[in-house]
């Protein structure tokens, strides 16, 4: 048996142009069908479905929201569909393997007074010859097709869309030329129920489409016969039904899947014979007494009790029935076998939007033992309004950019204290005043108030090293906030050793503009300032000699002058807060057991700071311990050592070499010589007191070792050879004899009072 | 042959003095909505819209940036990527004309070279305050060799036909380049070398340009 090739494609110009952009072209396959005409291109893969968040956070491919684009605008539909009426004319015959001959077949199918918009018309029995069973080739096929075009309406030109055929079962399908444009789609398919359960002796042949927005399936049978078989035709019925599948871009539709469903042909459902026999029968039919017979009707009885053709319509039967006759009479059979009258011809519809206008047969043609049938419909197809269509796309569109947006993280930032509703200085934290060791806390609040999880970080602004000022601490520096949570930040300002001579001068402000970065999302820029009250911490030794006024005296102009060593007046010999100090240490602290290894008072230590930076006229707070330890910060915030950096690996060289170090000290900067020889001879002094201080050389030479000749980079790893060799330059000064005599010449006598 | 559908991001940028409007104008144009209240940007957001042009849909991620002067420093530092700049002024704030050549300063020395700009002069609803002639802007625009339009976010005037018009001569532009290149996969990684510079927002922007 002959196959008709799998064969999808479709017709051109099918769909508005606008329409075409809504599909993504995908990996095309297609095969040419030689009948089919004009351009040829296939619907698109599809992919699956796309989930509303991924898809709103921009993770699924193009290709994903092409497709749920198209699914939002399926379910749309019904916004920009419009109904349009056509016609579609059915007909079936069993013409028991005749030719036409010359038959005209107008009488048959163009009764109707308007030309049928589609004709499809199915036989049975079409060639009976073993020729056409085994090598399914006929002369017939070409003869009824031409008989048929000639009895089409003549109101109108058709196009002929498809003939399929299985031995002796034919469909042609015409349509309107004017509509031809509109067909989606075609495919046929074939499936025999004959012998072995599949031979096309008996089966079904059909053809679909889409017509506009509806798909279309018109399917010719013919089914096991005789009187007693009806239940093999129900089940021919089920296998046709059920396994009759058109192949359209690699998917199959089955009958099922068709908005409009026309079935029909020589199904060969007979009466009851146990009730009413054939002279019954005959003398009922005489009488027009259809419905009587009609109730003993196996078809009608199998489809009441659910068996077969369920879902589906048959129009009422108002026509003799169709078998059996003597050929070229209307006599009924009159052979031996003396067959019952039986309506085996039928036609059944399924499907919304289909109007049945009439149901009958053509007694008249004589030509086989079966009557043709006819049906003609009204039906309703779904037809595009671009207009609107593309009105529900860019909705559609809009709608997809909507969800994208509002599945964007959002966050909302609730600094304390700030009106967040308006203001340019939204997302503004202020630290006041800032002083030097004092560490301030401020916390703000960031919400999740968008509807995906929001990874959040503070991130580097372009060309910076880091993500905020030194002075600044953020923690967290990212973090994970779900839908409805919060997070807090917490800012942590703190000016140390590090930062102050910076801020002193004006070098770095308390300013700076965090950019808090949503994955994916927007950035929100989040300004922290304050203002640090300036102090004698992180002042240069140079400055500081050159200050006769307390530092809160002086203008921020005036400091950065003197940072900058201008003007230089030498107002003393060494810092008068370092002498400050050392002198309250001389009063009070000599005797300290283990002065400089114990740590001061944290409060004092500021108390001590505000003292210095404001010198009143009371004596300076604090125990001994606590001096030291100002004292050590104090050293440890000049921006330059006492050994200054330059002479930094110098140092390290000479420090075994006692006259070396002498010969370094002597090249230092008056200033800071005078600060190192200050220092140095306060430390033995403290020796001195050694019997109740517990101190010894090597630990304050390790001490001051580390302070006065300190490391450019702040953060260095301490290097335990490094420290040694400091503390042995430190060392020399406090155990050599000839201590003194040529280092001191410029010592002015007011400051070496210890005495 | 099939037809090819391109499908395009295009990263596009919104800046000028704080106040102008741009906020207003991104709003009117992705949400078609316009609020009176004035809530100073503070940092840097995008919305997304979907448009055709000349049958290819064009997402355009619009960035909207701080005008505030204090944050200049870090919003330039989102110039780069952007393909294309619109660059907004107040016609009732003469300041916020006047440093229209600022910013092109700015888009100078900040923008790929190659970025398609447009100036706006927002709020012509408000004609009665007007303190810039429409002949001053359409001045400056031809003597920089940029499209110009007068807009109002409050009344929807020319919002559209401006994003629109900026899109199409990008769309132009890639078009060119592509012809002149050999090929579609040249086009990609041109089209994805330019919308990837955001670093920080590499997951929204990987998407561009696919040829089907």
């Amino acid at each position: 048996m002959g196959q008709f090739g799998v064969a999808y494609f479709v017709l051109s110009n099918l769909s508005p142009k606008n329409n075409k952009s809504v599909f993504v072209r995908s990996k095309r396959k297609r095969i040419a069908y030689k009948n089919s005409e004009g351009e040829v291109e296939d619907e698109d893969d599809l992919m699956p479905g796309t989930e509303r968040e991924s898809l709103a956070r921009g993770m699924s491919s193009q290709k994903g929201r092409e497709y749920t684009i198209r699914l939002a605008l399926e379910k749309k539909q019904d916004q920009y569909i419009d109904l349009k009426g056509i016609t579609v004319y059915i007909g079936s015959w069993n013409v028991n393997g005749q030719s036409p001959g010359s038959i005209c077949l107008s009488e048959w199918l163009s009764r109707t007074n308007e030309p049928p918009d589609i004709y499809a018309v199915g036989f049975q029995e079409l060639d009976l010859s073993k020729e056409a069973f085994l090598f399914n080739d006929t002369p017939k096929e070409a003869e009824w097709r031409d008989s048929v075009k000639a009895g089409l309406h003549p109101g109108a030109r058709y196009f002929h869309v498809r003939t399929i055929r299985l031995v002796g079962m034919m469909m042609i399908v015409f349509v309107r030329e004017e509509i031809k444009d509109q067909l989606r789609h075609i495919a046929v398919e074939q499936i025999g129920t004959g012998l072995l359960g599949r031979m096309g002796n008996k089966g079904g042949v059909g053809v679909r489409f889409e017509l506009n927005e509806t798909s279309m399936c018109f399917v010719n049978l013919h089914l096991a016969a005789h009187v007693e078989e009806f239940q093999r035709r129900n089940q021919d019925f089920h296998q046709i039904f059920n396994r009759l599948g058109f192949f359209i871009n690699e998917k199959v539709k089955y009958i099922k899947d068709h908005d409009q469903i026309f079935m029909f042909g020589d199904l060969n459902y007979r009466i009851n014979p146990a009730t009413i026999d054939a002279t019954k029968a005959k003398a009922l039919i005489e009488q027009e007494k259809y419905s009587i017979i009609l109730e003993q009707d196996q078809l009608r009885e199998q489809m009441r009790l659910g068996h077969v053709f369920s879902g589906f319509t048959e129009g009422t039967i108002n026509y003799r029935p169709t078998y059996k006759y003597d050929s070229n009479t209307d006599n009924w059979d009159s052979s031996e076998k003396n067959r019952a009258p039986a309506w085996c011809d039928r036609i059944l519809f399924r499907g919304g939007n289909l109007t049945q206008i009439d149901y009958t047969s053509q007694p008249q043609y004589k030509l086989s033992d079966h009557k043709p049938v006819s049906s003609f419909f009204n039906a309703k197809i779904k037809v595009i309004n671009p207009t609107r269509q593309r009105k529900v796309y860019e909705e559609t569109l809009k709608q997809m950019d909507r969800i994208e947006n509002e599945y964007l993280p959002q966050v909302t930032v609730d600094i304390p204290g700030t009106n967040q509703s308006s203001h340019s200085n939204r997302n503004e934290i202020n630290f006041g005043k800032v002083k030097f060791m004092e560490p301030l806390r401020k916390t703000f609040t960031v919400a999740n108030t968008g509807q995906v999880p929001v990874h959040l970080e503070f991130i580097k602004k372009l060309n910076d090293s880091h993500v905020c000022k030194e002075w600044l601490k953020i923690e967290p520096v990212h973090s994970f906030i779900m839908p409805g949570e919060t997070c807090e930040v917490e800012l942590l300002v703190l000016v140390d050793k590090c930062t102050a001579a910076q801020l002193n001068v004006g070098r770095d402000t308390l300013y700076d503009i965090l950019v808090l970065h949503l994955e994916s999302g927007k950035d929100i820029f989040i300004t922290v300032a304050g203002d640090f009250e300036r102090s004698v911490f992180g002042c240069s030794i140079a400055a500081l000699v050159n200050m006769s006024e307390p530092l809160t005296m002086i203008s921020p102009g005036k400091l950065i002058e003197l940072e900058k060593g201008k003007m230089p007046v030498n107002h003393y010999d060494i810092p008068k807060e370092l002498w400050f100090l050392v002198d309250r240490l001389y009063r009070i602290g000599m005797d300290k057991d283990g002065l400089f290894t114990m740590a001061g008072s944290q409060s004092e230590v500021l108390e001590i700071r505000d003292w210095m930076d404001t010198i009143p006229n009371t004596p300076i707070p604090g125990n001994a311990d606590s001096i030291a330890e100002t004292m050590f910060l104090l050293l440890d915030c000049f921006p330059e050592p006492v050994i200054p950096f330059s002479m930094h690996l110098k140092c390290l060289d000479s420090a075994h070499n006692y006259t070396a170090c002498k010969q370094l000290v002597r090249q230092l900067p008056a200033a800071h010589r005078n600060v190192f020889l200050y220092l140095t001879s306060f430390l033995r002094e403290l020796l001195n007191h050694s019997d109740k201080n517990g101190l010894d050389a090597k630990i304050l030479a390790l001490l001051f070792g580390k302070i006065m000749i300190r490391d450019q980079n702040y953060n260095a790893k301490a290097n335990a050879r490094v420290e040694r060799t400091k503390a042995t330059f430190i060392y020399q000064f406090l155990v050599n004899d000839d201590y003194g005599d040529d280092l001191w010449p410029e010592m002015g006598e007011d400051l070496v009072s210890f005495s | 042959m099939a037809k090819k559908t391109y499908d395009l991001l295009f990263k596009l940028l919104l800046i000028g003095d704080s106040g102008v409007g741009k906020t207003c104008i991104l709003f009117r144009f992705s949400d078609d909505a316009f609020n009176t209240t004035f809530i100073s940007t503070i940092g840097i957001d995008f919305k997304i819209k979907t448009i055709e042009l000349k049958g290819k849909k064009i997402k355009l991620q619009i960035w909207d940036t701080a005008g505030q002067e204090r944050f200049h420093t870090i919003t330039t530092s989102y110039y780069r990527g952007a393909m294309g700049i619109m660059l907004v002024y107040d016609i009732t704030n003469l300041k916020s004309f006047e440093n229209i050549a600022k910013w092109l300063r700015n888009i100078d020395e900040h923008a790929n070279e190659d970025v398609e700009k447009m100036i706006l002069g927002n709020k012509c609803d408000m004609d009665d305050n007007r303190q810039v002639q429409k002949e001053r802007g359409d001045a400056i625009a031809l003597e920089h060799g940029i499209k110009f339009m007068e807009t109002s976010a409050k009344n929807n005037i020319n919002i559209d036909r401006a994003f629109h018009e900026l899109a199409e001569a990008i769309l132009n532009k890639t078009s060119r380049e592509t012809s002149s290149s050999s090929g579609v996969g040249n086009m990609n990684a041109e089209l994805q070398d330019r919308v990837n510079l955001n670093t920080n927002n590499k997951s929204s922007m990987n998407r561009i340009s696919q040829c089907c």
